[in-house]
């Protein structure tokens, strides 16, 4: 009879467990729907000294994301070239954008994860997808899970359906569309921002189909995107048209701010860039107005108050949660209550429940905690509990004995 | 009967196209060569207008750097240069050690090479290999030596694999006001260069010694550079490492700095008076119609042009600029552009009789000098050890007054090469983009192979059609003939037929022995010189008396086809074999000559293809006695007199230059000029051009 009272005490702790974990998987499905964090793939696919400015293009904007605030460790940089050492460089060691020459993209705080010919197709789908071989460090690698808002920059020369990597290789509009497909799957990222630098860059778009992907390219189809000047000191271009206009957005915007991508894509003036930027937004669920540029070039989490630690898990909750303004509100800031980004997906396994059901665990532990709220004298509770571990713990020693 | 019928196939498309042009070969071939000669004319409206096809090469980008200072320090080795004593300095090598003591002042490496002038000898062997290192002759004296000076700066974080080489060549023993001031602009530019950090190759800084020639300097120069030359104990030949001078030991013995990107030869000239702006002459041609890649022209005459406000020149034949029949041609195709535009405003093929009559000046002498397989300055050198250069000749009329405003030519000089290093220094690889087959009508209009191609094509087309309407239609003469012979006895039936179609063998032995002649012809000129040293008219008889008593040997021994007396009935209608294989050899000679340098074969079918089809026993049309076979007989007898390539050569003289003071030896020191040069031109001349020539005689005194 002891033998099966314990059965039943060890069967009662397994299914305890499982119930327990079965509550902690539950509740992290859940947060699908919640923007959690951000992350930066900037590439640059051209070698060459004359391609000087897709690298200062890239550093760029790199610098704007980590001035907005990606880490660095979440911001996946490709340079095909290194165009501060190459020989030809007047100034060694430095990128500049600008021919003022004021600011030095090629700092000290600049990590590059993958450059030279590292930056091939392979490994830019690799990084996307996240095959990699199991060697490649986790610097190296897009951690991004399904709250993730990933910012995919790319500059190089492109064509009709395809971006030159390197001088050798291609990527096609196919082979991005599958990996973005491939990153859904995987549930890599909530929403994805494809901005793309290149001549043709809005025919890379063309077979993307994936939920959640928002796209802008530099030129339509059959149109050429165009240096912004010339250094005459240095000797080649130094920045595109078209990110010049974006940093020049960028440079009005701080973290705070509440500026929209609707307002930076509706920035660009078709007669100064030399070329139609193009941007993608059936697949996009939001409306570009309400969408803050921080929530892909920077690294604005929301704040959410919620009745206790535990609650935010469950990822419906928030919504009726208000938001915990920043140090600068402004009347603004409205737009970005409404911009919460929970925002549900047809591929999104979760099934809406109701938000008393939606975790088990966590009502039971909420009604635990309500009773022992309302027991007095909690700590003598404990003590006792104590005092009676050890006839337990010999008892049980011996009756397996 | 009737199953036979059928069973004929119709020949296949493509085969009746041909049997009909052999047919009509004489309507065919007139046409062929009249729109041969049109298209030639066509092409200055045909050229494009060059671009730059290399991104990397990206010419003005940069702002240039050369700054005052460094053209005032260029001003005091200018008048160092020209201040330079060289009474005193009984060597006569000191200048050497100036030029070397301002490169080590600049902070550049330096060594001299000492080299022997070379004797240009024709070595038939030799032909087309490449350089060889030359054998030094023993009895040189000191004094004959020609001492290099060549600075070096090394690319501060380049891999050093790589170079740009500046060739300044001045006369050490007597150094002219331009040749200083050209050894000035390489000097202001050195000075800038020494201080930059952007250099990704080396520089190299040849100040060829040219007493010897231009061309010999920078040819020894460059042949040490690329396969140098070791004595039995290994130690190079030449002991460069000492100071002329001083005998001061320099460190190194023959300094090198990788694989050549490009090299500019600077020169300055007087200019005249009359132009407004300074000139930049350019001037491209290597050995055997070579051309440097178009990037590179299009680079210098683009930085002259936007950067220095240069007005820039290719050589053009002056004579051609005011004849009144290119005049009234321009003013034909000015009015057709006119017409057809008026009918579409899209066919904008119009051009402006100026325009043309410049164009067609200069393709005539791109042309010439492409055929001619001279080069045409010491950038040629380059070209043979695959280096694309150039001559960048500014033909200043300030060097006139050089002594009021001397910046302001050193200034303007120095940007420009500066400018172009900077150019050729962004470069990846070597120049390959742009096209090297090519023909300049302008600096910057050019007509590309694709292009150039056309007018020869449509000369040679006819040469293989007459060929076999001439083979066709002699079998069909000999086989009729023969069916009258053969119907009498029948025994001798087979071996007629056997022989009938082995009958041009005759022929073709014949062109086989003529050729054989030309080949023997081809290397006269080597015993000859090899024998004695006499005055041009008499090696130039003795090549051609000697050329005749082998030709008369050869048909003693070898063909006695060629002997006119043993002729029976049968070979009467052979003439038209003989010519028939003629044409092809010729057509055969054109073709290979066009691979090897187009514009020779191109100016050589312009003169033979005429003649070949042309050439006709003159007994037939004097037999016929009309007007239209005395005609013919007569513009044979001046074809062939006109092609015959003394002749030939003092027409094209008289024609591009003038027959001011020809001589009759002249055509020797041509011929001379053209092996020591290693042209194609002449093995052309000499093994296609007068064996047919030699043949069409034959054939017009062919006994009928």
């Amino acid at each position: 009879m002891d033998s099966t009272m314990n059965s039943t005490f060890v069967l009662c702790f397994l299914l305890f467990s499982t119930y327990l974990s079965y509550g902690v998987a539950s509740s992290s499905s859940a947060t699908t729907t919640m923007h959690t964090n951000n992350w930066a793939v900037l590439v640059c696919t051209s070698r060459f000294w004359f391609n000087y400015r897709h690298m200062a293009n890239t550093l760029s904007l790199y610098r704007t994301v980590k001035r907005l605030g990606i880490p660095d460790e979440r911001i996946i940089l490709m340079l095909a070239d290194d165009m501060a050492c190459n020989t030809r460089n007047k100034y060694p060691a430095q990128v500049f954008n600008n021919e003022n020459h004021r600011l030095n993209l090629y700092g000290d705080n600049v990590e590059v994860d993958y450059r030279g010919y590292e930056v091939t197709v392979e490994n830019f789908l690799r990084v996307l997808t996240g095959r990699h071989e199991t060697a490649v460090p986790r610097s190296k690698r897009l951690l991004s899970d399904e709250g993730s808002h990933i910012l995919l920059y790319m500059t190089g020369h492109g064509g009709d359906e395809f971006l030159k990597f390197q001088d050798s290789e291609e990527l096609q509009s196919h082979d991005l569309a599958d990996a973005v497909k491939q990153m859904k799957e995987k549930r890599r990222f909530k929403e994805l921002l494809i901005m793309v630098d290149t001549c043709q860059a809005a025919t890379l778009f063309s077979q993307l189909q994936s939920p959640g992907v928002l796209t802008i390219g530099s030129s339509m189809k059959g149109e050429n995107s165009y240096s912004h000047h010339l250094d005459a000191d240095v000797g080649v271009s130094v920045i595109d048209r078209f990110t010049f206009y974006t940093l020049a957005f960028f440079e009005r915007v701080n973290m705070y701010d509440n500026a929209s991508l609707g307002s930076l894509f509706s920035s660009y003036n078709p007669n100064t860039l030399m070329s139609t930027a193009y941007y993608r937004t059936d697949l996009y669920p939001r409306r570009l107005e309400e969408v803050p540029v921080t929530n892909f070039f920077g690294s604005v989490m929301e704040m959410i108050h919620t009745d206790s630690a535990y609650k935010a898990f469950a990822g419906k909750d928030s919504k009726k949660s208000t938001l915990e303004m920043p140090l600068r509100q402004s009347s603004q800031d409205l737009r970005r209550t409404l911009a919460s980004s929970d925002v549900q997906y047809p591929t999104s396994d979760t099934n809406v429940e109701d938000p008393q059901d939606s975790c088990p665990f966590t009502n039971f532990w909420i009604s635990m905690h309500d009773k022992m709220n309302k027991v007095e004298g909690l700590d003598s509770w404990v003590n006792y509990g104590l005092f009676f571990m050890f006839p337990m713990v010999a008892m049980s020693s011996w009756i397996s004995s | 009967m009737a199953d036979a019928e059928p069973a004929k196939a119709k020949p296949r498309p493509i085969i009746r196209l041909g049997l009909f042009l052999i047919s009509h070969s004489f309507i065919v071939s007139v046409a062929c060569c009249a729109a041969g000669v049109f298209a030639l004319l066509l092409l200055p409206v045909l050229a494009k207008n060059t671009y730059i096809s290399e991104n990397a090469l990206m010419p003005g980008s940069a702002s240039p750097m050369l700054s005052n200072d460094d053209v005032s320090r260029a001003r005091m080795f200018v008048n160092k240069v020209v201040s330079f004593d060289f009474k005193t300095d009984s060597s006569s090598i000191g200048i050497q050690d100036l030029v070397a003591q301002h490169i080590t002042d600049l902070g550049g490496e330096v060594n001299f090479h000492k080299f022997l002038p070379q004797a240009n000898k024709f070595n038939p062997l030799h032909f087309f290999s490449s350089p060889d290192q030359g054998i030094a002759q023993e009895n040189y004296t000191y004094s004959s030596y020609g001492i290099n000076t060549v600075g070096f700066i090394r690319a501060p974080r380049g891999d050093g694999k790589e170079a740009i080489v500046l060739v300044t060549p001045y006369n050490s023993v007597k150094t002219s006001m331009g040749e200083a001031l050209s050894l000035g602009i390489a000097h202001s530019i050195f000075s800038l260069l020494t201080r930059v950090t952007w250099l990704a190759k080396d520089i190299i800084w040849l100040a060829a010694d040219s007493q010897h020639g231009e061309y010999a300097a920078v040819a020894a120069w460059l042949r040490e550079y690329h396969t140098p030359s070791f004595d039995g104990s290994g130690r190079s030949l030449f002991e460069s490492n000492a100071s002329p001078t001083t005998g001061r030991k320099r460190p190194n013995d023959f300094l090198r700095a990788g694989t050549m990107a490009a090299a500019l030869v600077i020169k300055v000239t007087d200019g005249s008076e009359i132009a407004e702006r300074d000139v930049l002459n350019l001037y491209a041609e290597a050995s055997n119609g070579q051309m440097p890649n178009l990037d590179l022209i299009n680079v210098v005459n683009y930085l002259a042009v936007n950067g220095q406000r240069l007005r820039v020149k290719v050589e053009k034949l002056g004579s051609l600029l005011d004849s009144w029949w290119l005049r009234s041609l321009a003013e034909l195709f000015h009015k057709l552009g006119t017409v057809a535009r008026s009918l579409n405003p899209q066919w904008n093929f119009g051009i402006s009789v100026a325009e043309y009559i410049e164009g067609t000046a200069t393709l005539a002498s791109s042309l010439y000098n492409q055929a001619l397989g001279v080069p045409t300055g010491p950038h040629g050198v380059f070209r043979d050890y695959q280096v694309d250069a150039i001559t960048m000749e500014i033909s200043a009329k300030r060097v006139a007054n050089y002594k009021n405003r001397p910046n302001e030519l050193l200034l303007q000089g120095g940007r420009l090469v500066e400018g172009v290093i900077r150019s050729v220094n962004n470069l990846l690889e070597k120049f390959h983009q742009s096209f090297f087959l090519y023909l300049l009508t302008s600096p910057n209009k050019f007509v590309s192979v694709g292009v150039y191609m056309i007018p020869f094509a449509l000369l040679v087309a006819p040469l293989p059609m007459v060929a076999a309407s001439l083979f066709a239609d002699s079998t069909r003469r000999i086989s009729g003939m023969e069916t009258k012979v053969a119907s009498s006895p029948a025994s001798s039936d087979i071996p007629a037929i056997s022989f009938r179609s082995w009958r041009w063998l005759h022929a073709a032995k014949t062109v086989f022995i003529v050729h054989f002649w030309g080949a023997i012809v081809t290397l006269l000129p080597h015993f000859l010189s090899l024998v004695q040293d006499s005055p041009p008219l008499t090696n130039l008889l003795s090549w051609i008396i000697l050329s005749a008593f082998t030709l008369l040997i050869l048909q003693a021994i070898l063909g006695s086809s060629l002997s006119l007396l043993h002729m029976n009935r049968t070979q009467v209608m052979e003439w038209t074999l003989l010519k028939s294989v003629t044409i092809a050899a010729a057509c055969t000679g054109l073709c290979i000559m066009s691979v090897i340098n187009f514009a020779t074969a191109e100016l050589g079918a312009l003169m033979l293809v005429p003649m070949c089809l042309m050439a006709r026993p003159l007994m037939l049309d004097a037999k016929a006695k009309t007007l239209k076979s005395f005609i013919r007989a007569a513009c044979n007898v001046v074809l062939i007199f006109l092609v015959f390539p003394p002749v030939a050569y003092y027409l094209w003289k008289g024609a591009l230059v003038g027959l001011d003071n020809a001589r009759v030896g002249d055509f020797w020191n041509w011929v001379e000029s053209l092996w020591t040069w290693n042209s194609a031109t002449y093995i052309y001349m000499c093994m296609v051009h007068l064996p047919c020539w030699v043949l069409c005689v034959h054939t017009l005194v062919y006994p009928c």
